[in-house]
């Protein structure tokens, strides 16, 4: 029962995951090729996963090539958003200080008397 | 945003697990039976159970994902312009007691009064979609270019403010010539408080 229901839990998960980001080609967003063969793979992982019930060792053949097949398009993913996180920005400006003061006419504190 | 970082833990999972089982060696102890890890062949009962569970629910989902898509497919407007309209004209989408938008053959129609101001009860719709522009007269309708050197429709936006009835969807454009539009776009718009404030500024 173990493998029918991971490899069943990882199609569906996987599967939406995969619907909802080829689903933004509605407001014109390019569709991924990767995103194409992922979800693919998102299938066959749901084939395994009956499979499993009947013959567990091909069934494990076939959800490895299709787990395979999906890491094409989540290795490298996952591979941007890490370097994305890690990346330290470039400064776009400096900050080189401010010289603080008010004068009488403008100043925030005291009533205007002039 | 769960769902991302949920689908790539479970692809992992499933690929060591699936990597485990089709390369392992089973071990002479284990020939006697199996364990809940390395599960042989289930018994038929529950095979035929899951096999028909799993027919439903992938059945469902692809009904559920066909209806979805299906709902959510933006249907195209077809505006209705006054004929010699020139200036902005401007939409406002969800205002309470206001009448829906008509549709015909599959498009939504927006018949702009004189004043180039519409309210509508109906919802704005996002997504990829070709609208239509045409300008109608007691003659009948003729077909207004959005593209091309006889181009007349300018700076189409959309969006959301807020005000004091709270947020209001709109969407806005220009009819008029390329100059029209540039000497509009170059003055402020005026500010007369007798006029509706979110009313579209018309060229005489």
């Amino acid at each position: 029962m173990l493998p029918f229901v991971l490899y069943f839990v990882t199609a569906v998960v996987t599967g939406f995951h995969l619907y909802t980001l080829l689903s933004f080609a509605v407001y014109g967003v390019p569709v991924n090729l990767l995103e194409l063969i992922s979800l693919l793979g998102s299938f066959c992982l749901l084939i395994a996963a009956y499979l499993s019930l009947f013959r567990p060792h091909a069934a494990a053949r076939l959800a490895l090539l299709a787990c395979l097949v999906m890491w094409s398009f989540y290795a490298p993913a996952i591979a941007e958003i890490v370097r994305t996180r890690l990346a330290k920005p470039a400064a776009a400006s400096l900050f080189i200080g401010a010289t603080v003061g008010a004068t009488s006419k403008h100043s925030f504190l005291r009533p205007n008397r002039a | 945003m769960i769902v991302p970082y949920l689908a790539a833990i479970l692809l992992a999972l499933a690929t060591v697990y699936s990597a485990i089982v089709s390369f392992r060696q089973k071990p002479e102890e284990e020939r006697a039976g199996p364990s809940w890890l390395f599960p042989d062949r289930t018994n038929r009962p529950a095979r035929i159970f899951l096999g028909i569970a799993m027919l439903i629910l992938v059945i469902g989902l692809g009904a559920w994902f066909s209806a979805n898509s299906r709902n959510s497919a933006p249907r195209s407007f077809r505006f209705l312009i006054p004929e010699g309209y020139r200036g902005w004209v401007r939409v406002e989408f969800e205002v309470p007691g206001m009448p829906p938008l008509p549709t015909e053959a599959g498009q939504t129609v927006i018949k702009i009064p004189p004043s180039g101001l519409l309210r509508t009860s109906s919802p704005e719709q996002y997504g990829w979609a070709r609208d239509a522009y045409v300008f109608y007269s007691s003659a009948g309708v003729q077909s207004v270019p959005d593209s091309g050197p006889a181009r007349l429709i300018w700076g189409k936006i959309n969006g959301e403010e807020t005000g004091a009835s709270g947020k209001q969807k709109y969407e806005e454009f220009f009819v008029g010539s390329e100059q029209q539009y540039k000497d509009q776009i170059d003055q402020p718009k005026p500010k007369d408080s007798s006029r509706d404030s979110h009313s579209p500024a018309a060229i005489p």
